[in-house]
C-alpha cells in the first residue's frame, strides 16, 4: 500500500479501512463507486474533487450517517455498518464531524453549540467551559461566546462547527469544506488548529476544493471524480 | 455527577420550552388523581361502614326439629362448605323460649298459656364481617334454605340488598374513574412529551450524530414524565385531603355524618396511589419516546 510512502505523520497502523465501497442514492444516483482506501492512525488526509464528486457522501459513510450500498467499512478493525445503540454512540463520540451544512442549533449560543459534543460524554462543566473558551480564542471568536449562532455570519458559523467537531478531542476528525467561507488569514488559523489536533494524535480527513490548503502539503491527497477515487502522489507535487 | 447535571439542565430546558402544556398535563393528572381518589375514599369508607352494619348481620335458619349432636356436626360442616363464618349457634326450642321470655320482661304472663316448645328451634349463622360475605348474603340464605329440615331463613333482607347495590354502584364508579385516571394520565403525558420531542427534532438528531447514548436522550424525557407523576398525584391527594378536612370540619357536630366515622387513606394507600400515577406517567413518556425518537 502506498500509505506508508506518502504519509508523514501517521504511525502506519490502519485506522480507517474502506473496502470496495459503493453508495447509490435512490433512484439511481451513484455517488461512490468501488472505493477502497485505508487511512492510518494519525494521518492527515485530503479528499478533493469537484462539486458533486461524492466527498460529503464519503464522510457521511465514515461517521455512519449513511450506510454503504456495497462494501465494507472498518474503523479500528470493527465493521461499522452493523453498529447500533450504545456501541454506535460510543463510536460517534470518538469521531468529530464538521458538517458542510454546519448543523448548528441556530437558537442556541455559540458556547452551547460547542459544548454539546462534550456534554454527551459527560465531561465536567468546568472542563467544558475552559475548553470552549480556548477554542473560541484560537478561532478568533472570543467575542461571540454568547451570541446566538443563527445570527452569525457564514464564516463564523463554519468555525463554530469546526470547534464543536474538535472540542471533545476525538480520535478521528472529519471536516467537510472547512474554509469555504473564509478569508486567507482565517483559513490559516483554521488549518493551524487542525494541524495542532493532528499533532496531538487525531486522524483527520479533510474534504475540500480549496487548493490553497492542500497545495503545499506533504500529506496524502486523493481525488474523487464521478464517484471514483484517484490517488494524487503527494500534494506538494501539484 | 455530570450526568445528572446535564440531564437536569435538559429537563429545565424542556420545561421552559413547553411549560403551558406541561402545566395543563399537571392539572389533568392531578384532577384525574383527585377524582379517582375521591370515589375510592368514599368506597373504602363504605366498606368500613359495611363492617359496622355487619355486626348486626346474622342469618336465622328456622328448623322443623331440634337437631341431635350428630346432625349438628353435619349441619355445621354443610354450612362451612359454602363459606367460612364467624359463628354458628344452635338455638333449641327451650333457649328460644327463654330468650323470648327475657325479651318480654314484665309482660311475661302472656306466655302463661303457651306450651314451652311453641317456638321453633333455629340455627344462627353469623357471617364473617367483611363486605364479601355481606354481598353474597342472598346466595348464602338460598343455600341455607336448602339444608335438610329448614323451615325458612331470615335476615335483614331489605337493607342488605340496598347496601349491596349501593356498594356495587360505587365499585363501578371507582373502576370507571380508575380507568379514566389511567387513560388521561398516559395520554396527556404522552402528548406533552410528543410536543417537546417534535419541538426539538433538530437538536435530537444532532445529539445522535455527536454520539449521545440513548440514555442521554431518554432520561430527561423519562424524568419529565416522572416529575409529572410525582407532582400531579401529590397535588391530587393533597387537595383531596384538604377537601376531606373541610367537609369534616363543616359537618362536625350533631348531624347525619356523625353517625359514621370517616377516615382518610392510610399512608400506605396514599403512597400506592402516588406510585401508580408515577408509573403511569413514566409509561406514557416511555411509549412516546419509543414512537418518536426512533432509537
Ligand atoms: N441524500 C441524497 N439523495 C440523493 N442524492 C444525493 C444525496 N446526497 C448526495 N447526493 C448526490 O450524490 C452525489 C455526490 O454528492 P456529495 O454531496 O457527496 O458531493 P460533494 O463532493 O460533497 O459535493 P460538494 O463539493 O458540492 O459538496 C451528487 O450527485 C448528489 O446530487
Ligand atoms: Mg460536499
Amino acid at each position: 500500500m502506498n500509505t506508508q510512502m506518502t504519509n508523514t505523520t501517521g504511525t502506519g497502523e490502519t485506522l480507517i479501512e474502506m473496502i470496495k465501497v459503493s453508495k447509490a442514492y435512490p433512484p439511481d444516483i451513484v455517488a461512490l463507486e468501488n472505493i477502497s482506501v485505508s487511512i492510518a492512525t494519525g494521518e492527515m488526509f485530503f479528499l478533493i474533487g469537484m462539486s458533486g464528486a461524492g466527498k460529503t457522501t464519503l464522510l457521511k459513510l465514515l461517521c455512519s450517517m449513511e450506510t454503504p450500498s456495497k462494501g465494507l467499512i472498518e474503523i479500528g478493525g470493527n465493521p461499522i455498518q452493523q453498529m447500533k445503540g450504545h456501541k454506535l454512540a460510543k463510536l460517534r463520540q470518538k469521531i468529530g464531524v464538521a458538517y458542510q451544512d454546519f448543523k448548528l442549533l441556530t437558537d442556541r449560543t455559540t458556547s452551547e453549540n460547542i459544548a454539546i459534543s462534550m456534554e454527551v460524554s459527560y465531561k465536567k462543566p468546568q472542563l467544558i467551559r475552559k475548553r470552549v473558551r480556548e477554542l473560541l480564542e484560537q478561532l478568533d471568536l472570543s467575542d461571540k461566546h454568547d451570541s446566538i449562532t443563527g445570527e452569525l455570519s457564514r464564516g463564523e458559523q463554519q468555525r463554530v462547527t469546526l470547534a464543536r467537531a474538535i472540542a471533545n478531542s476525538p480520535t478521528i476528525i472529519l471536516v467537510d469544506e472547512p474554509t469555504g467561507n473564509l478569508d486567507a488569514t482565517t483559513t490559516e488559523k483554521v488549518m493551524k488548529l487542525l494541524t495542532k489536533s493532528n499533532k496531538a494524535g487525531a486522524t483527520i480527513v479533510i474534504a475540500t476544493h480549496d487548493d490553497s490548503i492542500y497545495r503545499d502539503t506533504s500529506h496524502r491527497v486523493m481525488e474523487l471524480r464521478k464517484g471514483q477515487m484517484y490517488s494524487i502522489a503527494g500534494g506538494a507535487s501539484l | 455527577m455530570s450526568f445528572w447535571f446535564t440531564v437536569l439542565r435538559q429537563v429545565g430546558r424542556n420545561l421552559r420550552q413547553t411549560w403551558p402544556s406541561q402545566l395543563m398535563t399537571l392539572l389533568t393528572v392531578s384532577l384525574s388523581v383527585l377524582i379517582f381518589a375521591f370515589f375510592y375514599l368514599v368506597y373504602s369508607n363504605m366498606l368500613n361502614f359495611g363492617d359496622k352494619l355487619g355486626d348486626d348481620l346474622s342469618l336465622i335458619v328456622y328448623m322443623e326439629d331440634e337437631p341431635g349432636p350428630e346432625l349438628q356436626q353435619q349441619l355445621r360442616r354443610k354450612i362451612t362448605t359454602f363459606d367460612e363464618v364467624e359463628e354458628i349457634r344452635f338455638v333449641s326450642r327451650e333457649d328460644a323460649y327463654n330468650r323470648f321470655a327475657t325479651q318480654l320482661g314484665e309482660n311475661l304472663d302472656v306466655l302463661n298459656d303457651m306450651p314451652k316448645d311453641f317456638l321453633p328451634p333455629s340455627i344462627e349463622v353469623i357471617p364473617l364481617k367483611n363486605l364479601r360475605s355481606l354481598n353474597q348474603v342472598k346466595l348464602f340464605s338460598a343455600y341455607l334454605a336448602k339444608l335438610p329440615g329448614t323451615l325458612k331463613v331470615q335476615y335483614g333482607q331489605d337493607w342488605v340488598e340496598r347496601f349491596y347495590y349501593f356498594t356495587r354502584l360505587l365499585s363501578i364508579i371507582v373502576l370507571l374513574s380508575g380507568t379514566l385516571l389511567i387513560l388521561t394520565t398516559i395520554f396527556m403525558v404522552a402528548y406533552t412529551i410528543r410536543l417537546t420531542i417534535l419541538g426539538r427534532q433538530a437538536e435530537l438528531e444532532l445529539l445522535k450524530l455527536v454520539g449521545a447514548t440513548n440514555n442521554y436522550i431518554r432520561t430527561p424525557f423519562l424524568l419529565e414524565g416522572l416529575l409529572q407523576g410525582v407532582l400531579g398525584s401529590s397535588l391530587g391527594i393533597t387537595s383531596l385531603y384538604i377537601l376531606f378536612q373541610w367537609i369534616k370540619l363543616r359537618f362536625s357536630g350533631p348531624g347525619f355524618l356523625n353517625l359514621f366515622e370517616f377516615s382518610f387513606f392510610s399512608p400506605l394507600v396514599c403512597i400506592t396511589i402516588i406510585g401508580v400515577s408515577i408509573l403511569l406517567c413514566t409509561i406514557g413518556s416511555y411509549s412516546t419516546m419509543q414512537k418518536f425518537l426512533r432509537i
